[in-house]
Protein backbone atom coordinates (compact mmCIF):
# COMPACT_ATOMS: atom_id res chain seq x y z
CA UNK A 1 0.00 0.00 0.00
CA UNK A 2 1.48 3.45 -1.00
CA UNK A 3 2.28 5.01 2.15
CA UNK A 4 0.91 8.62 3.07
CA UNK A 5 2.70 11.82 3.34
CA UNK A 6 2.80 13.07 7.01
CA UNK A 7 1.89 16.69 5.47
CA UNK A 8 -1.34 15.42 4.32
CA UNK A 9 -2.04 14.06 7.38
CA UNK A 10 -1.29 17.29 9.67
CA UNK A 11 -2.65 19.63 6.88
CA UNK A 12 -6.20 17.22 7.48
CA UNK A 13 -6.00 17.59 11.08
CA UNK A 14 -5.39 21.43 10.97
CA UNK A 15 -8.32 21.87 8.87
CA UNK A 16 -10.55 19.37 10.94
CA UNK A 17 -9.30 21.88 13.98
CA UNK A 18 -10.27 24.72 12.44
CA UNK A 19 -13.22 23.70 10.80
CA UNK A 20 -14.69 22.59 14.36
CA UNK A 21 -13.41 26.03 16.05
CA UNK A 22 -14.94 28.35 13.61
CA UNK A 23 -18.34 26.49 13.46
CA UNK A 24 -18.75 26.43 17.17
CA UNK A 25 -17.72 29.42 17.29
CA UNK A 26 -20.47 30.64 14.68
CA UNK A 27 -23.18 28.19 15.92
CA UNK A 28 -22.53 29.98 19.27
CA UNK A 29 -22.98 33.67 18.38
CA UNK A 30 -25.67 33.04 15.62
CA UNK A 31 -28.09 35.02 17.88
CA UNK A 32 -26.78 38.00 17.97
CA UNK A 33 -26.77 38.01 14.60
CA UNK A 34 -30.16 36.94 13.56
CA UNK A 35 -31.68 40.28 15.67
CA UNK A 36 -31.15 42.49 12.72
CA UNK A 37 -28.60 44.46 11.18
CA UNK A 38 -25.57 45.63 12.57
CA UNK A 39 -25.96 49.62 12.21
CA UNK A 40 -28.46 50.37 10.11
CA UNK A 41 -31.81 49.41 9.62
CA UNK A 42 -32.93 46.97 6.77
CA UNK A 43 -36.57 45.59 6.99
CA UNK A 44 -35.78 42.41 5.00
CA UNK A 45 -33.66 41.18 7.89
CA UNK A 46 -35.71 42.61 11.12
CA UNK A 47 -36.62 39.70 13.47
CA UNK A 48 -39.56 39.86 15.93
CA UNK A 49 -38.34 41.81 19.31
CA UNK A 50 -38.00 38.84 21.94
CA UNK A 51 -40.90 40.05 24.51
CA UNK A 52 -40.15 40.05 28.47
CA UNK A 53 -41.45 40.74 31.36
CA UNK A 54 -39.44 42.49 33.90
CA UNK A 55 -39.87 44.36 37.59
CA UNK A 56 -40.08 48.51 36.92
CA UNK A 57 -38.42 50.20 39.51
CA UNK A 58 -42.30 51.62 40.48
CA UNK A 59 -42.78 47.73 41.20
CA UNK A 60 -45.05 47.01 38.39
CA UNK A 61 -44.39 44.24 35.84
CA UNK A 62 -43.15 45.79 31.97
CA UNK A 63 -43.52 43.65 29.08
CA UNK A 64 -42.79 44.37 25.74
CA UNK A 65 -45.96 43.20 24.60
CA UNK A 66 -47.45 45.59 26.32
CA UNK A 67 -46.16 48.36 23.73
CA UNK A 68 -47.69 46.89 20.99
CA UNK A 69 -48.43 49.08 18.25
CA UNK A 70 -45.83 51.71 19.36
CA UNK A 71 -42.32 52.20 18.13
CA UNK A 72 -40.07 51.10 20.84
CA UNK A 73 -36.78 52.46 21.77
CA UNK A 74 -35.29 49.49 24.18
CA UNK A 75 -31.98 50.79 25.62
CA UNK A 76 -29.74 48.13 27.84
CA UNK A 77 -27.60 50.37 29.96
CA UNK A 78 -26.23 50.45 33.59
CA UNK A 79 -25.72 53.12 36.54
CA UNK A 80 -21.35 52.59 36.48
CA UNK A 81 -22.04 52.82 32.63
CA UNK A 82 -20.80 56.01 31.64
CA UNK A 83 -22.02 56.54 27.75
CA UNK A 84 -25.02 55.07 28.91
CA UNK A 85 -25.41 58.13 31.77
CA UNK A 86 -24.49 60.69 28.37
CA UNK A 87 -27.41 59.23 26.25
CA UNK A 88 -29.68 59.31 28.94
CA UNK A 89 -30.58 63.21 28.87
CA UNK A 90 -30.76 62.46 24.65
CA UNK A 91 -33.49 59.66 25.32
CA UNK A 92 -35.44 62.02 27.72
CA UNK A 93 -35.47 64.62 24.69
CA UNK A 94 -36.31 62.38 22.58
CA UNK A 95 -39.36 60.99 24.67
CA UNK A 96 -40.65 64.69 24.50
CA UNK A 97 -39.81 64.85 21.01
CA UNK A 98 -41.59 61.89 19.77
CA UNK A 99 -43.75 60.45 22.46
CA UNK A 100 -46.93 61.87 20.92
CA UNK A 101 -46.40 60.32 17.58
CA UNK A 102 -45.92 56.67 19.22
CA UNK A 103 -42.23 56.78 20.36
CA UNK A 104 -42.14 54.78 23.72
CA UNK A 105 -38.29 54.58 25.42
CA UNK A 106 -38.03 51.68 27.53
CA UNK A 107 -34.69 51.25 29.97
CA UNK A 108 -33.38 47.89 31.35
CA UNK A 109 -31.02 48.62 33.99
CA UNK A 110 -27.85 45.81 33.71
CA UNK A 111 -27.06 46.55 37.31
CA UNK A 112 -26.01 44.34 40.38
CA UNK A 113 -26.61 47.10 42.00
CA UNK A 114 -29.40 47.93 44.62
CA UNK A 115 -33.12 48.60 43.34
CA UNK A 116 -32.67 52.13 45.39
CA UNK A 117 -30.03 52.89 44.22
CA UNK A 118 -30.70 52.85 40.38
CA UNK A 119 -33.98 54.16 41.07
CA UNK A 120 -32.09 57.25 42.70
CA UNK A 121 -29.64 57.33 39.73
CA UNK A 122 -32.83 57.19 37.16
CA UNK A 123 -34.61 60.43 39.18
CA UNK A 124 -31.28 62.06 39.32
CA UNK A 125 -30.83 61.85 35.23
CA UNK A 126 -34.28 63.37 35.31
CA UNK A 127 -35.41 60.20 33.10
CA UNK A 128 -39.35 60.62 32.22
CA UNK A 129 -39.35 56.59 30.58
CA UNK A 130 -40.53 53.45 32.13
CA UNK A 131 -37.07 51.82 33.28
CA UNK A 132 -36.69 47.90 34.32
CA UNK A 133 -34.27 46.01 36.49
CA UNK A 134 -32.92 43.35 33.93
CA UNK A 135 -32.43 40.23 33.60
CA UNK A 136 -29.64 38.05 31.95
CA UNK A 137 -31.96 35.55 30.31
CA UNK A 138 -33.10 38.91 28.86
CA UNK A 139 -30.36 39.98 27.83
CA UNK A 140 -29.07 36.88 26.21
CA UNK A 141 -32.85 37.00 24.56
CA UNK A 142 -31.47 39.98 23.04
CA UNK A 143 -27.74 38.34 21.86
CA UNK A 144 -25.94 38.64 25.54
CA UNK A 145 -25.37 42.44 26.09
CA UNK A 146 -21.88 42.09 26.70
CA UNK A 147 -21.44 45.24 26.62
CA UNK A 148 -23.48 48.71 27.36
CA UNK A 149 -24.93 50.63 26.38
CA UNK A 150 -27.02 48.61 24.26
CA UNK A 151 -30.03 49.89 22.02
CA UNK A 152 -32.64 48.40 20.02
CA UNK A 153 -34.91 50.22 17.37
CA UNK A 154 -38.35 48.24 17.54
CA UNK A 155 -40.88 49.09 14.86
CA UNK A 156 -44.78 49.29 15.75
CA UNK A 157 -45.51 45.40 14.20
CA UNK A 158 -42.40 44.68 17.42
CA UNK A 159 -39.80 43.68 14.80
CA UNK A 160 -35.98 44.60 15.50
CA UNK A 161 -35.57 47.25 12.72
CA UNK A 162 -31.84 48.22 13.98
CA UNK A 163 -29.51 47.96 17.12
CA UNK A 164 -26.87 50.77 18.45
CA UNK A 165 -24.18 49.01 20.58
CA UNK A 166 -21.77 51.60 22.22
CA UNK A 167 -22.38 55.45 22.18
CA UNK A 168 -23.43 57.15 19.13
CA UNK A 169 -24.60 60.29 18.22
CA UNK A 170 -27.63 62.19 19.11
CA UNK A 171 -28.71 62.42 15.40
CA UNK A 172 -28.12 58.68 14.40
CA UNK A 173 -30.11 57.83 17.12
CA UNK A 174 -32.89 60.15 16.32
CA UNK A 175 -32.90 58.78 12.56
CA UNK A 176 -33.09 55.16 13.85
CA UNK A 177 -36.25 56.26 15.81
CA UNK A 178 -37.70 58.13 12.80
CA UNK A 179 -37.78 54.98 10.69
CA UNK A 180 -39.54 53.20 13.50
CA UNK A 181 -41.96 55.73 14.10
CA UNK A 182 -42.95 55.81 9.50
CA UNK A 183 -43.24 51.43 9.87
CA UNK A 184 -47.10 52.14 10.73
CA UNK A 185 -47.03 54.19 7.43
CA UNK A 186 -45.58 51.95 5.58
CA UNK A 187 -47.84 48.85 6.94
CA UNK A 188 -50.60 50.90 6.19
CA UNK A 189 -49.83 51.95 2.83
CA UNK A 190 -48.69 48.23 2.22
CA UNK A 191 -52.10 46.49 3.20
CA UNK A 192 -53.99 49.17 0.96
CA UNK B 1 -5.91 1.20 4.41
CA UNK B 2 -3.38 -0.17 7.26
CA UNK B 3 -4.00 -0.53 10.87
CA UNK B 4 -0.10 1.45 10.85
CA UNK B 5 -1.79 3.92 8.97
CA UNK B 6 -5.07 4.09 10.47
CA UNK B 7 -2.69 4.50 13.66
CA UNK B 8 -0.38 7.60 12.46
CA UNK B 9 -3.90 9.31 10.90
CA UNK B 10 -5.47 8.99 14.44
CA UNK B 11 -2.38 10.05 16.37
CA UNK B 12 -1.93 13.02 14.61
CA UNK B 13 -6.14 14.05 14.15
CA UNK B 14 -6.96 13.20 17.17
CA UNK B 15 -4.57 16.23 18.34
CA UNK B 16 -5.94 18.43 15.87
CA UNK B 17 -9.89 17.48 17.14
CA UNK B 18 -8.38 18.38 20.72
CA UNK B 19 -7.24 21.67 20.05
CA UNK B 20 -9.75 22.53 18.06
CA UNK B 21 -11.48 21.98 21.26
CA UNK B 22 -9.28 23.97 23.66
CA UNK B 23 -9.47 26.43 21.22
CA UNK B 24 -12.93 26.74 21.71
CA UNK B 25 -13.01 26.52 25.12
CA UNK B 26 -10.57 28.96 25.49
CA UNK B 27 -12.87 31.47 23.32
CA UNK B 28 -15.68 30.85 25.88
CA UNK B 29 -13.30 31.90 29.37
CA UNK B 30 -13.76 35.27 31.11
CA UNK B 31 -12.61 38.34 29.06
CA UNK B 32 -11.78 36.03 26.06
CA UNK B 33 -14.62 37.90 24.02
CA UNK B 34 -16.36 39.69 26.70
CA UNK B 35 -14.35 42.67 26.48
CA UNK B 36 -11.10 44.09 27.49
CA UNK B 37 -8.77 42.96 29.99
CA UNK B 38 -6.22 43.83 32.43
CA UNK B 39 -3.00 42.14 32.75
CA UNK B 40 -0.79 41.80 35.63
CA UNK B 41 2.89 41.45 35.09
CA UNK B 42 5.06 38.38 36.91
CA UNK B 43 5.24 40.06 40.18
CA UNK B 44 9.39 40.22 41.31
CA UNK B 45 9.91 38.82 44.71
CA UNK B 46 9.83 40.81 47.32
CA UNK B 47 12.36 40.27 50.74
CA UNK B 48 10.75 41.58 53.90
CA UNK B 49 12.48 41.91 57.17
CA UNK B 50 9.88 39.52 59.80
CA UNK B 51 8.31 41.76 62.45
CA UNK B 52 9.20 44.93 60.00
CA UNK B 53 6.90 46.57 57.19
CA UNK B 54 7.60 46.11 53.29
CA UNK B 55 6.35 47.27 49.99
CA UNK B 56 5.61 44.52 47.38
CA UNK B 57 4.94 46.76 43.70
CA UNK B 58 2.44 45.39 41.47
CA UNK B 59 2.61 46.20 37.62
CA UNK B 60 -1.05 46.15 35.75
CA UNK B 61 -1.65 46.70 32.01
CA UNK B 62 -4.81 47.91 30.82
CA UNK B 63 -5.69 47.09 27.43
CA UNK B 64 -4.61 49.78 24.74
CA UNK B 65 -7.86 51.64 23.77
CA UNK B 66 -9.45 51.12 26.58
CA UNK B 67 -9.56 52.81 30.18
CA UNK B 68 -10.65 51.52 33.85
CA UNK B 69 -11.41 53.62 36.85
CA UNK B 70 -9.10 54.76 39.35
CA UNK B 71 -9.49 54.18 42.61
CA UNK B 72 -11.19 56.88 43.30
CA UNK B 73 -13.39 57.78 40.11
CA UNK B 74 -14.93 61.35 39.38
CA UNK B 75 -18.60 59.97 39.71
CA UNK B 76 -20.38 58.54 42.40
CA UNK B 77 -21.93 55.13 40.59
CA UNK B 78 -18.57 54.63 38.73
CA UNK B 79 -17.20 50.90 40.10
CA UNK B 80 -13.67 51.82 41.53
CA UNK B 81 -10.71 49.59 40.81
CA UNK B 82 -9.86 48.04 44.24
CA UNK B 83 -7.53 45.28 45.20
CA UNK B 84 -8.28 42.58 47.86
CA UNK B 85 -5.22 40.14 49.68
CA UNK B 86 -5.69 37.26 51.28
CA UNK B 87 -2.85 37.15 53.61
CA UNK B 88 -1.76 33.94 55.43
CA UNK B 89 -2.51 34.44 58.99
CA UNK B 90 0.95 35.26 59.98
CA UNK B 91 1.68 37.71 57.56
CA UNK B 92 -0.26 41.43 57.47
CA UNK B 93 -1.26 42.97 54.59
CA UNK B 94 -1.77 46.73 55.00
CA UNK B 95 -2.41 49.77 52.85
CA UNK B 96 -2.37 49.28 49.12
CA UNK B 97 -1.78 52.59 47.86
CA UNK B 98 -3.06 53.58 44.17
CA UNK B 99 -1.59 56.02 41.58
CA UNK B 100 -3.41 59.07 40.73
CA UNK B 101 -5.51 58.71 37.95
CA UNK B 102 -5.35 60.08 35.12
CA UNK B 103 -8.90 62.99 34.08
CA UNK B 104 -10.21 62.17 30.83
CA UNK B 105 -13.08 62.92 28.75
CA UNK B 106 -15.21 61.09 26.32
CA UNK B 107 -15.62 62.83 23.00
CA UNK B 108 -19.38 62.99 23.15
CA UNK B 109 -19.70 64.90 26.82
CA UNK B 110 -15.97 66.56 26.85
CA UNK B 111 -17.33 68.65 30.01
CA UNK B 112 -17.32 65.42 32.23
CA UNK B 113 -13.84 64.57 33.69
CA UNK B 114 -13.15 60.62 34.30
CA UNK B 115 -10.51 59.87 36.74
CA UNK B 116 -9.19 56.90 34.78
CA UNK B 117 -6.00 54.53 34.35
CA UNK B 118 -4.99 53.83 30.97
CA UNK B 119 -1.28 51.73 29.93
CA UNK B 120 0.52 50.69 33.06
CA UNK B 121 0.08 51.29 36.34
CA UNK B 122 1.14 50.24 39.60
CA UNK B 123 -0.20 49.02 42.85
CA UNK B 124 2.11 48.77 46.18
CA UNK B 125 0.75 46.37 48.68
CA UNK B 126 2.34 47.07 52.40
CA UNK B 127 3.04 43.64 54.23
CA UNK B 128 4.01 42.72 57.40
CA UNK B 129 5.24 39.31 58.74
CA UNK B 130 4.85 38.59 62.28
CA UNK B 131 8.13 37.77 64.38
CA UNK B 132 7.17 34.57 65.11
CA UNK B 133 6.34 33.67 61.01
CA UNK B 134 9.41 30.94 59.78
CA UNK B 135 11.76 32.66 57.66
CA UNK B 136 10.76 31.51 54.09
CA UNK B 137 9.00 32.07 50.70
CA UNK B 138 5.06 33.07 51.10
CA UNK B 139 3.01 33.24 48.03
CA UNK B 140 -0.45 35.53 48.45
CA UNK B 141 -3.74 35.43 46.55
CA UNK B 142 -6.12 38.43 45.55
CA UNK B 143 -8.12 40.14 43.61
CA UNK B 144 -8.20 43.11 41.25
CA UNK B 145 -11.60 44.28 41.11
CA UNK B 146 -12.10 46.60 37.99
CA UNK B 147 -14.70 47.89 35.51
CA UNK B 148 -13.15 48.87 32.04
CA UNK B 149 -14.31 51.06 29.38
CA UNK B 150 -13.98 52.45 25.64
CA UNK B 151 -14.30 55.55 24.55
CA UNK B 152 -18.45 54.44 23.37
CA UNK B 153 -18.95 51.23 25.58
CA UNK B 154 -18.63 50.34 29.38
CA UNK B 155 -18.10 46.15 30.02
CA UNK B 156 -19.22 44.34 33.39
CA UNK B 157 -17.34 44.91 36.10
CA UNK B 158 -14.08 41.70 36.46
CA UNK B 159 -12.31 40.37 39.08
CA UNK B 160 -8.48 39.56 38.05
CA UNK B 161 -6.80 37.29 40.14
CA UNK B 162 -3.70 38.93 41.57
CA UNK B 163 -0.54 36.52 43.09
CA UNK B 164 2.49 37.69 44.31
CA UNK B 165 5.06 35.77 46.63
CA UNK B 166 7.25 36.86 49.49
CA UNK B 167 10.66 36.24 51.05
CA UNK B 168 10.75 36.52 54.48
CA UNK B 169 13.89 36.52 56.42
CA UNK B 170 15.23 37.14 59.80
CA UNK B 171 16.18 40.02 61.25
CA UNK B 172 19.24 41.27 62.69
CA UNK B 173 19.38 39.99 66.42
CA UNK B 174 17.01 41.68 68.92
CA UNK B 175 18.19 43.34 71.57
CA UNK B 176 18.18 41.18 74.84
CA UNK B 177 17.95 43.08 78.37
CA UNK B 178 19.63 39.88 79.99
CA UNK B 179 21.52 38.05 77.43
CA UNK B 180 22.86 35.55 79.89
CA UNK B 181 19.33 33.91 80.70
CA UNK B 182 19.05 32.80 77.06
CA UNK B 183 21.22 30.13 75.73
CA UNK B 184 20.31 30.57 72.45
CA UNK B 185 21.48 34.37 72.11
CA UNK B 186 25.25 35.10 71.39
CA UNK B 187 26.38 38.56 71.31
Amino acid sequence: MKKRDPVVIVVVAVVIALMLFFGIRKAHRAPVAELGPATSGSPAKSRPAPDFSLQSLDGKTLRLSDFKGKAVLLNFWATWCEPCKIEMPWFVDLQNKYGAQGLQVLGVAMDDSDKKDIAKFVKDMGVNYPVAIGKEAVGNDYGGVQFLPETFFIDRAGRVQDKVFGLKGKGEIEDSIKKILASQGEAAQAAK
Amino acid sequence: MSLKFMKATLAVVLPGILLGGALFASDESPGSNKGPSVTMSPAVLTTVTRGKPGLVPLDFRVVKGFHINSNRPNAEFLIPTVLSIEAPTDIVVGKVTYPPGEDISLPFAPTDKLNVYTGDFQLTVLVRPLVGVAASKYMLHGRLKYQACDNAACYPPKSLPVEFEIKVIKGPAAHVKNPGQSPHVHN
